[in-house]
């Protein structure tokens, strides 16, 4: 009884160890391959909101309404270094709305109002035409929904705004819910440092 | 004028509306720093970085640590109230604060993919993540579906009145584990573009953690918990697929839940206490022991009741 016990204790240990040996191995195998960390990112040259030629489109939205993550992980963002800062900007304004007595169209295109604008540099106040402004995605409002993007690209504007997926939000799902709806498979896993460009 | 301004004027299909000024893009290229005189200082860019890989290594180590724990309280301490402690830490840093990602369940595709895909390759956390409570099971049993696992230990603690289910019920919906694991593991190492992770997206609690999710992910859950105050921890014992996987490692654990002998008093309270049918004939059955500790708390002997059961029952 007793031997029996044993020797069934010693097969066990057999087994755990080439259980342990293979696990191991398997472990190895992957970190061995294991490469930096990879990230969704928006290819703007994809996206219908940001590649050109898609003027007129109606801004897609699919990065709003598919994401997981509450009010979506994708944001717009304004590279300040490519914005043409203008007096009436097509991303802040409605340039369709109706002119109220300023000369500005009456209406803000954004339906969140996340986009802040304030006149920078040396401001004159007579000739607000000819004063730069800055635009400012405020991030806690924008849900992504590309409104902007579509209106600043070229030809209307120098596309200094892009969809861009915020990494701290993402939880990084590995089928990416606005991946799996994207018309364009604009939303691609990149290393990192792709990714952060 | 600062500068020559070049009015491109833009066909614009909407300017058609005559109330509207018709647009033009006063610049072409965009003004900088010295344009734009005054001081002024181009902002940065905000790029919100993902979670600091020290972080990331953080959840591994509460992972063990936590498992340690487990462990600890369990085949030590034998106490269901700190295992009830535990569970609840778990559910609030795995479930809520990490919001169920990720988690070994559903690493489970991941290693499967990497190890088919050559092209494949996943971080080493998941690659621990994913290993870790294999290892402990081969030691001492399932000590992650106890109070480590997030979604255990939200079943854990809505299980109320529980229900004994038939033995032969029990085992025949136990096999749905295994077909739902080689199905998420067909489905995950398909080539890339059908490739599919539904663990993932059928996972029951995510969308709780998340407090946002697709519809059927709600339901779902709402079902698993439903039915999880009668039926003890349904999704564990039926359609988890690592549960399988813990299952067939904790076979070889040597060390696990057991029923004193040397103490025993045949009462069968520990039997009856236990929810998930894992002790028979008076005897823990490991491979399918989810380390509840409610054995030990029905048992008027052992764990810290002890001493006032006895008195009690002299």
């Amino acid at each position: 009884m007793s031997q029996d016990l044993s020797r069934r204790d010693l097969l066990r240990d057999v087994v755990r160890g080439t259980v342990l040996a293979v696990m191991g191995g398997g472990a190895l195998f992957l970190v061995r391959k294991a490469n930096g960390q990879v990230v969704w990112q928006v290819d703007a040259t994809r996206c219908v909101n940001s590649r050109l030629g898609e003027l007129g489109v109606e801004a897609c939205n699919l990065c709003t309404t598919q994401c997981v993550v509450a009010l979506s992980a994708v944001r717009a963002v304004n590279d300040h270094a490519k914005c043409g800062r203008c007096n009436i900007c097509p991303a802040y304004f409605n340039i369709t709305s109706a002119v109220d007595e300023k000369g500005y169209p009456s209406e803000k295109l954004c339906p969140r109002d996340a986009i802040t604008r304030k006149p920078i540099g040396k401001v004159d106040p007579e000739d607000p035409a000819n004063n730069f402004y800055e635009y400012f995605i405020d991030e806690k409002k924008c849900d992504g929904c590309g409104k902007c993007v579509m209106q600043c690209k070229e030809p209307l504007g120098l596309g200094s705004i892009v969809l861009r997926v915020r990494y701290d939000k993402c939880v990084d799902c590995n089928r990416c819910a606005i991946a799996r709806a994207c018309p364009k498979d604009a939303l691609v896993r990149v290393p990192m440092a792709l990714g952060s460009r | 004028m600062r500068r020559a301004r070049i009015l491109v004027v833009v066909l614009y299909t909407a300017l058609a509306c005559a109330q509207s000024i018709p647009y033009q893009r006063p610049v072409d290229t965009a003004p900088q720093e010295k344009t734009i005189g005054g001081g002024y200082k181009l902002p940065a860019v905000e790029k919100p970085l993902p979670r600091d890989a020290w972080l990331q290594v953080l959840d591994v180590a509460m992972l063990a640590a936590a498992m340690g724990v487990s462990v600890w309280i369990v085949l030590r301490r034998r106490s269901r109230k700190w295992l009830v402690g535990l569970a609840i830490g778990s559910l609030a840093y795995f479930g809520f604060y990490r919001e169920g990602c990720i988690c070994p369940i559903g690493s489970i595709q991941n290693v499967a993919v990497a190890l088919v895909d050559p092209k494949y390759s996943i971080p080493m956390v998941v690659t621990a993540t994913f290993f870790l409570p294999l290892v402990v099971a081969v030691f001492f049993g399932r000590a992650f579906c106890g109070g480590v696992c997030a979604l255990g230990a939200m079943q854990e603690l809505v299980l109320l009145r529980p229900v004994e289910v038939p033995r032969r019920l029990d085992r025949a919906l136990g096999l749905l584990r295994y077909v739902y694991l080689g199905l998420a593991i067909l489905v995950a190492v398909r080539p890339a573009l059908g490739r599919d992770f539904l663990i993932c997206r059928f996972d029951p609690f995510v969308g709780f953690f998340r407090r946002t999710g697709a519809p059927h992910m709600l339901i779902i859950g709402g079902v698993f918990l439903v039915a999880g105050m009668f039926i003890g921890r349904p999704y564990c014992r039926y359609m988890c697929p690592y549960g399988g996987l813990l299952e067939w490692c904790t076979r070889l654990a040597r060390r696990g839940v057991t029923i004193t002998p040397d103490k025993e008093l045949d009462c069968g309270l520990c039997a009856e206490a236990c929810p998930y049918g894992a002790i028979e004939k008076m005897r823990a059955v490991r491979r399918n022991c989810l380390y509840c500790a409610r054995c030990y708390a029905a048992c008027p002997r052992d764990g810290e009741l002890a001493h006032a059961k006895l008195v009690q029952l002299a």
